[in-house]
């Protein structure tokens, strides 16, 4: 009985159905449900078949996108039941990212930062034209695990490394994780300025970012 | 240059109106709406401040509606054409209804050498050859400087980008900068190449390129070059950016209204800052993301066409986007993206269509590719020609005197027309065993020829030294500024 609605929530987020992710989350609950099963075996399952959907070239952006949404939304249901037990779902980890300060190019960063809340990282997402100080500090007050710089411009990849030494400077470097990336960042570049990984799009991104916590 | 105006008597185009007058006032309606209703945001005080004192209201500090009158007002004072000279001071591009130029883009952090055939970094030296080529292509009508050497300090590869071009070649440029101070040092170059500052406003022979983060969203950089430049009577184009499905609605014609409520903006702060100042509207009010690979390509075909219907509506020059392709090398998708967007972009009647030669979409440029387009255009040029039917291009008397048996070969009106059929130049028309003999080359090693026998042959004409001098002391002064 509970394999077949947890099967229903896999289908909810497979086939892109928010509300009725939420509808049946609560109705898992309601039928005494654990929450951590609900996530492993309902949530979590669906968004590794959308993964593996959009790695295939059978899903589009747009269906990892509100397939991340629902899970998105159903957790805000299971957030509280979780704490009343005393548990948390599994972060991936903690990511800061944005454009560096003078680059206002913001949608290969913005997709990097969807993608990786749909693989489960809790993202902070500050922008464009971000200031180095800003970076250092939203690192320091969340303790964030990776930080991720973007930069479009060769006028402004020099910034990722200004960032990096400010990380050092801040005495948190070897705290964070530093990958970088935008059209004209390469891995020589993140070796220069010694970031810790480049990737060359969002999928990669994601790549890199569980290995970095891994 | 493609004169699209088919019948010089009868004023038919075969330009092709891709929505219609009544569908063009409704997106242009939807723009006012989006301006009035739910206002952009501005970073820049001037321009604010412009706006508010023209009756705009603002709120949240930058966030300025603009009622309707406003852009009616800025319609009546923007000059409907604008004519861009070459160097020398002689006019060489009227933007203008009917008129379509061809040019490269800027700024490639690649280029496929067309000696070996490897994509590596560009250099100084690849603008450079890539201008002389430019000079020596008849059917590059301006130039924008292809290629971002990576062989100088960052912050002035503009600077050195506009000296290489000022001096390789005397046709209009389209000019990118980095910065605000950027376009500051290029018009100043601009006017020491035209003897003045006066000069320079009565003969522009280069337009400034302004990236605009959205449509809604008007960055400090974009905004201080447009008013900068208006306050200067010096051309610009304002090319707000939202990619369909991100940063716009995926729909062509609210991606369309979107943007173009973004170039309203810039038109009415050039105007609000000097009544008449030239201004190119955008076309380009592009791309969608591609959603499985992510990359925001540049020979899109849904959305093309669109905008140039809207610019065609206002009467106002506009500034295209053709010629280039989403393929890493100098290859059938190439040449296929390369013809089929520039054909459109003329058919659209876009002015000024850039990217000529760009790969890998914008990411690449290619000298070999960029002949390739060269040739295409002169393609289309001939295609879309006015077609002569007076009695003389009718030849009724020779059809009768040569009779049903007759041959035309040796006829004086056969010696006298022939040469007006277009003959191309890269593109191959041998029969097999010719073409065998002529090495058996594909058209990217016959392009790639051609760069060469152009670098090896032709000298532009140099800048006087004195120019060049001054030039170059400009470039000199922002390196040191930025050291
Ligand atoms: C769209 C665009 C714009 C838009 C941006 C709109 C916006 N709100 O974001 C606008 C119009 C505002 C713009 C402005 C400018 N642009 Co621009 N722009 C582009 C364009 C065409 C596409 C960029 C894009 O969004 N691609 C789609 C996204 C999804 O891809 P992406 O950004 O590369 O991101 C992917 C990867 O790089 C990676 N990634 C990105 N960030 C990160 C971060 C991390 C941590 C990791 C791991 C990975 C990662 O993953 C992403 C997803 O797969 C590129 C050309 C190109 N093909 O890249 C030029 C381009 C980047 N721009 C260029 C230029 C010159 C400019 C301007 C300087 C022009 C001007 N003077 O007005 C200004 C700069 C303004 C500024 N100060 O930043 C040049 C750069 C040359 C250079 N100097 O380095 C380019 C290469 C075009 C060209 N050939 O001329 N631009």
């Amino acid at each position: 009985m509970s394999g077949e609605l947890l099967n229903k929530i896999t289908l909810s987020i497979v086939e892109g159905r928010p509300d009725e992710a939420v509808d049946l989350t609560r109705q898992a609950l309601a039928d005494g449900l654990e929450p951590l099963t609900i996530i492993d075996e309902g949530l979590t399952a669906g968004m590794n078949i959308v993964g593996d959907k959009f790695q295939t070239g059978e899903y589009y952006l747009p269906h990892l996108i509100i397939a991340a949404s629902g899970m998105q939304q159903a957790m805000e249901l299971l957030e509280p039941e979780l704490k009343a037990r005393q548990q948390a779902a599994e972060s991936a980890g903690v990511v800061v990212i944005g454009s560096v300060a003078g680059d206002i190019h913001e949608i290969g960063k913005s997709l990097v930062g969807t993608m990786m809340s749909a693989s489960g990282f809790q993202v902070y997402d500050l922008g464009v034209d971000v200031s180095t100080e800003a970076f250092v500090a939203k690192v320091k007050e969340t303790g964030a695990d990776i930080l991720g710089l973007s930069a479009l411009l060769t006028t402004t990849m020099t910034v990722q490394r200004q960032v990096v030494r400010e990380l050092e400077e801040a005495g948190i470097r070897d705290q964070v994780k530093v990958m970088i990336g935008g059209a004209p960042i390469s891995q020589e570049w993140a070796e220069t300025i010694a970031a810790d990984g480049y990737a060359e799009d969002a999928v990669g991104a994601v790549e890199l970012a569980k290995q970095m916590v891994a | 240059m493609t004169q699209i105006r088919i019948n010089d008597v009868a004023y038919g185009g075969v330009q092709y109106a891709r929505i219609s007058p009544d569908q063009c006032q409704k997106i242009h309606n939807a723009s006012l709406e989006i301006l009035a209703r739910t206002g952009a945001r501005l970073y820049d005080q001037e321009a604010i401040d412009l706006l508010k004192k023209a009756g705009a209201s603002v709120s949240e500090g930058n966030r300025v509606r603009i009622p309707a009158g406003l852009v009616e007002k800025a319609f009546s004072t923007v000059p409907k054409r604008v004519t861009l000279y070459d160097q020398n001071g002689e006019a060489a591009m009227f933007l203008e209804e009917g008129r379509c130029y061809y040019g490269t883009g800027s700024d490639c952090l690649h280029i496929v050498d067309h000696r070996t055939g490897e994509r590596r970094d560009p250099v100084l030296q690849d603008v450079v050859e890539g201008m002389r080529v430019c000079d020596a292509l008849q059917n590059i009508d301006f130039v924008m400087s292809m290629f971002l050497p990576t062989d100088v300090h960052e912050m002035v590869s503009d600077r050195y980008q506009m000296e290489a071009m000022l001096h390789n070649t005397t046709k209009p440029i389209v000019y990118v900068t980095n910065e605000f101070s950027g376009c500051v040092d290029a018009v100043e170059m601009a006017e020491v190449v035209a003897g003045g500052a006066e000069e320079l406003k009565l003969r522009p022979f280069a337009a400034c390129y302004i990236n605009v983060t959205t449509g809604l969203q008007h960055n400090e950089e974009a905004l201080q070059k447009l008013l900068f430049l208006a306050e200067k009577g010096l051309p610009a184009l304002y090319i707000p950016v939202s990619i369909a499905g991100i940063s716009g609605p995926i729909t062509p014609a609210g991606s369309v209204a979107l943007v173009n409520a973004g170039v309203l903006v810039g038109l009415v702060l050039s105007q609000l800052k000097r009544e008449g100042a030239p201004f190119i509207t955008s076309a380009m009010s592009g791309g969608s993301l591609d959603m499985k690979t992510m990359v925001s390509p540049y020979s899109e075909p849904d959305q093309r066409g669109v905008p140039h219907a809207l610019a065609h509506h206002y009467n106002l020059p506009m500034f295209g986007l053709g010629g280039c392709s989403d393929s890493k090398l100098v290859d059938q998708q190439a040449a296929a993206e390369a013809a089929l967007t520039m054909m459109a972009e003329t058919l659209g009647g876009a002015n000024l269509i850039h990217d000529l030669g760009y790969l890998e979409s914008g990411l690449c440029g290619s000298l070999a590719q960029l002949v390739t387009c060269n040739e295409i255009a002169g393609w289309i040029e001939y295609n879309l020609a006015p077609v002569d039917v007076t009695d003389e291009a009718l030849a009724l008397d020779l059809i009768d005197r040569e009779g049903p048996d007759g041959q035309f070969l040796d006829s004086d009106h056969t010696m006298t027309n022939f040469r007006k059929r277009w003959y191309p130049e890269v593109f191959d028309r041998g029969n097999y065993d010719q073409w065998q003999a002529e090495g058996g080359l594909s058209l990217g090693e016959r392009a790639a020829a051609r760069v060469e026998k152009i670098l090896a042959e032709h000298q532009p004409q140099p800048l006087p030294e004195d120019v060049a001098k001054k030039i170059k002391a400009i470039v000199e002064r922002a390196e040191k500024s930025f050291k």
